[in-house]
This record gives C-alpha cells, sequence and structure tokens, in this order.
C-alpha cells in the first residue's frame, strides 16, 4: 500500500492556500507528519481521507486515483482518527464501537472479536460499561484510535493520536500502532516528536503547506549533524545575549550555571561542544535554517 | 435499534418535551374539546423543530461525521431514518398525552354534551393524532433538512421557526386556504365532516417524501 501525492494545491473559499504544490510518497509502515500549527498537515490528512476535493494536483492510493467516482473503494481502505472528536456521549465504551462497526459494514460477530481485542490492547477492558462521557481524555483518544481500527484499514490516518495522554498510555498506542502498521500503511501527524523518534523510520516536515523535507528519521539527523552545540553560561544575561544571536532548542539551569543547546551551522563564538542530535533539534535546526 | 434510542433521545430532551406539553396543556385555554387540535398542533409542530434539528447534525457538531464520511452511505441514511423514526414516535405519544392533559387540566365540554353533528370523541382524537402524526414528520424532516443543508442546528431551528410564524397566522389562513400546512388548525372544528384540511396534509406529505429524497444528496454533500 503506498500513496503518492503529486502537486497538490489545497485553496480555501476565503483564498487561504493551506498546501502548496506539494509532491509527496507514503510507502507502507509508520510514516509521521510533522508540522507546525496552521502547516497544512490536518488538509492534508482530510484530503486523504476524501473530506476535502484538492483544488489541483493528483492523489493515487495504490494505483486508484482520488476522484469521485473511486470514493467508494478508497474509502473501504481508510480508516480515521481526526484530531478532535466527540463520541456519542450516553452510550458506554461497548456500545459506542459497535455502533460505528455496524455503521461501517463489519459483521456482528467479526465486529465484536475486534473490540475485545483492541480494548485489550489499549487496557481499556475494565473501562467498556462506563459512558463515554464518564472517559478521560486520554480514554476517548483510545477510544477513537479502536473505532479508527475497528474495520482493519490498509491505510490508517490519524492526527494527533497522543494528544491528552500520560506517558505509559502513549507508549501503549505507539506500540499498537507499530504492530498495526505491519503490511499497512500508518500515516500519523503529530507535535510530539518523541513520539515520532520512538515509531517512524520514515517522516515529512511541513511547513506553510510546503514539504521542507521528505526522507527517512537518520537522514533527517545526519542533516543536523554538527549543527548542534552545547554550551553553559554562567549568568542570565548571557543566556539572553545568546538566544538573541542563535536558535536554542534547549534552556535548563545546572549547577555551574545555564545549560544551553545551541542550533548553528558554524560553530558559536563561545566555549561549547558538538551535541548529540536529537529528532526534535533537527526538526527545530530544519524549520529554522 | 436500543443505542439509536440512546442517542435520538437524552434525558434533557425528553424533560424539556416534557415540561413543554405540561405547560401547553395548563395556559393554552379552550372550551371545545374539537378545540385541542387547534392548540396541539402548531405546540407540537414547534416542539418537532427543534427536537429533531440535531437529529443528523450532531454529528458535524461533535466532528463524527469526518470519520462516517468513511461508511458506507446506505448505512448512515438509514441511522438518519432510524433516529428520525424514533424521535417522530416520541413526539406522537407525547401528543397524545397531550390531549389527555388538555382534558384533564382545561375540562372542556365534550362532543357528547353538544348538539349532534360534531362526531363522537374517540374519532375526534384519532384523527387529530393523525394529523398531528403528518405535521410531525412534517416539521422534523424539515429541520433536519435544513439544519443538515446549513450544517447548523441553529439554522435548522430558524428557518422553522419563520415558516411556522408565517403559516401560523392569519396571513396563512386567508392566503393558503386549506393548503396551509396548518390546515388542520384553521378548519372548521364545529363541521366535523369537513375533510377540506387534507391538502394541507398532503402538502406535507409530498414535502417529506421530496425531504427523504433529497437526504442522501445532501449527506454527500455537506455531511
Amino acid at each position: 500500500m503506498s500513496i503518492q501525492i503529486n502537486d497538490l494545491t489545497v485553496t480555501f473559499k476565503n483564498k487561504v492556500t493551506a498546501i502548496d504544490h506539494a509532491n509527496l510518497e507514503i510507502p507502507s509502515g509508520i510514516f509521521g507528519l510533522l508540522g507546525e500549527n496552521g502547516a497544512g498537515k490536518t488538509t492534508l490528512m482530510r484530503v486523504l481521507t476524501t473530506i476535502l476535493a484538492p483544488t489541483s494536483g493528483t492523489v493515487m492510493l495504490d494505483g486508484i486515483q482520488y476522484h469521485e467516482k473511486n470514493y467508494a473503494k478508497i474509502q473501504k481502505r481508510i480508516g480515521y482518527l481526526p484530531q478532535e472528536i466527540d463520541l456519542y456521549p450516553n452510550l458506554t465504551v461497548q456500545e459506542c464501537l459497535e455502533y460505528l462497526g455496524d455503521l461501517a459494514g463489519i459483521p456482528k460477530p467479526l465486529c465484536k472479536e475486534r473490540i475485545q481485542y483492541y480494548l485489550e490492547k489499549t487496557s481499556l477492558t475494565e473501562h467498556r460499561r462506563k459512558k463515554m462521557r464518564q472517559l478521560s481524555g486520554g480514554m476517548k483518544r483510545r477510544v477513537g484510535l479502536i473505532q479508527a481500527l475497528l474495520s482493519e484499514p490498509a491505510f490508517l490516518i490519524i492526527d494527533e493520536p497522543t494528544t491528552g495522554l500520560d506517558p505509559e498510555e502513549r507508549i501503549r498506542i505507539r506500540n499498537l500502532l507499530v504492530d498495526f502498521s505491519e503490511n499497512r500503511t500508518v500515516l500519523f501527524s503529530t507535535h510530539v516528536v518523541e513520539d515520532l523518534a520512538a515509531t517512524c523510520n520514515q517522516l515529512a516536515v511541513m511547513k506553510k503547506g510546503h514539504f521542507l523535507y521528505a526522507g527517512s528519521v537518520q537522514e533527517l539527523l545526519d542533516h543536523a549533524d554538527g549543527c548542534v552545540w552545547d554550551c553553559m553560561v554562567k549568568d542570565p544575561a548571557e543566556a539572553r545575549s545568546l538566544e538573541q544571536k542563535y536558535r536554542v532548542s534547549s534552556k535548563q539551569y545546572a549547577e555551574g550555571g545555564i545549560q544551553m543547546r545551541i542550533l548553528s551551522r558554524l560553530k558559536p563564538k563561545i566555549p561549547c561542544r558538538p551535541a548529540h542530535v536529537t529528532l526534535e533539534d533537527a526538526y527545530i535546526y530544519l524549520t529554522n535554517e | 435499534m436500543r443505542k439509536e434510542i440512546k442517542i435520538a433521545l437524552p434525558l434533557s430532551k425528553i424533560i424539556y418535551a416534557l415540561f413543554f406539553i405540561v405547560i401547553m396543556s395548563l395556559i393554552c385555554g379552550i372550551s371545545v374539546s374539537y378545540e385541542i387540535g387547534s392548540k396541539l398542533e402548531p405546540a407540537m409542530a414547534i416542539l418537532a423543530a427543534a427536537f429533531c434539528a440535531d437529529t443528523y447534525v450532531q454529528e458535524v457538531t461533535s466532528r463524527r461525521s469526518e470519520i462516517e464520511r468513511l461508511y458506507p452511505m446506505k448505512k448512515r441514511i438509514c441511522s438518519v431514518g432510524t433516529r428520525l423514526l424514533i424521535q417522530e414516535l416520541f413526539l406522537l405519544l407525547l401528543a397524545a398525552a397531550g390531549y389527555g392533559l388538555f382534558l384533564l387540566f382545561q375540562k372542556p365540554i365534550l362532543l357528547s354534551v353538544l348538539p349532534t353533528g360534531n362526531g363522537d370523541e374517540i374519532t375526534q382524537f384519532f384523527v387529530c393524532l393523525a394529523a398531528v402524526a403528518v405535521t410531525l414528520c412534517f416539521w422534523g424532516i424539515l429541520s433536519n433538512t435544513l439544519a443538515c443543508l446549513f450544517r447548523s442546528l441553529w439554522f435548522g431551528f430558524g428557518g422553522c421557526l419563520l415558516l411556522w410564524l408565517i403559516t401560523n397566522s392569519t396571513f396563512g389562513d386567508r392566503h393558503l386556504g386549506s393548503w396551509n400546512i396548518f390546515s388542520y388548525t384553521f378548519r372548521d372544528a364545529e363541521n366535523s365532516g369537513d375533510f377540506s384540511w387534507l391538502a394541507g396534509k398532503g402538502v406535507c406529505i409530498v414535502f417529506c417524501i421530496a425531504a427523504c429524497a433529497i437526504l442522501p444528496k445532501l449527506l454527500k454533500r455537506r455531511g
């Protein structure tokens, strides 16, 4: 299962261009989508789920072109978890999933089997009789993810699935997605760089409707290699002056002063040493290049 | 079906509908029992418009419509239809209860006490219920259709309110006559043999059929 996006443009009625002549190929496995707020990630996902029609350009899913006449074929292969969704507050978790499974056309016995499996996988089995309105934000998010997985789609699109989850829940969801991505394509959008670092080999970085980068995580890290520096400054005034000169990706009070991480192609003119590049550093470096 | 009932009839809706009908039967004065239909029909119409406006549009506001777009249209239509049916049946039962409450609270003169020519009480009740059933369908479907069209509950209810004010008025009665959607309200109540109001109900039924036919297209375009 692969997705090809060629020269895609999405312009809204108010003339705002959310995606501007973008090209991308999404291979099998987990593919990360990273970008600041308003970069166009959600718009891209809405195009891929057929909610939004592109203004121009083409999108192909396994050789099927995104066109109204093919939407039914495409929709059968997609599972989607939007950024915000409020599932039926008066239904219990079990009822809600059964209802959505029925709407999706999944045979009842199979649907029940899958619900049980995914409830266990997401540690929601003991909460299955709770009403949706009684769940915490993280639990609701997990139920949302189950509904996207229920039809076992070949192409899973998930918009910020780990929002509102505690660290343990995040790890659980990440592992579930990794398991699910075998022989499938999972497009995973997030602001949490850590989640992508832990799950994806491939990713794309969006900014203002363009793809700044598309490729492997390692290549992105290599791109920033030698451009990340750790230094220690004594007083806050010196730290402020550095912040004005350079892009600082982290700042922390330590015993000997203030520990700072600077992103710069050239070595800063202060005592510093090259640092190990994290995905977050590489992302910040790329978006501010 | 049980899940659809839970979705279509949350407790808050049931409570406000019950309050509405109790208050209506308490404050609307009538002297003869054949006036109940004239009071009940417009009241149930506006209640149906408010009650059914969010039948589908709740999926849009909760963003559930974004995942439902991936589901087969037949299933989605079936779900909206079932919800409408549940709500209409609930409102019809409420209308029947409201008829009883009018009799209880207002203690009107019954037909059996009046001189002949006004029919019997039971027939009048069922005729009233049939007219109200068509009215409920019309206003419920209209508000749901408008809400789907404008993707807003308030447009659904607001549009209905505007039409309600126009048709449930002297203007509506004079200019639309028996073709008025409130033809039963404005019928010659003293003449039980007058069924010219059926024309107005016919208009309602035609509209309901047309609205149901365009619903799939509406969900596809605006859903």
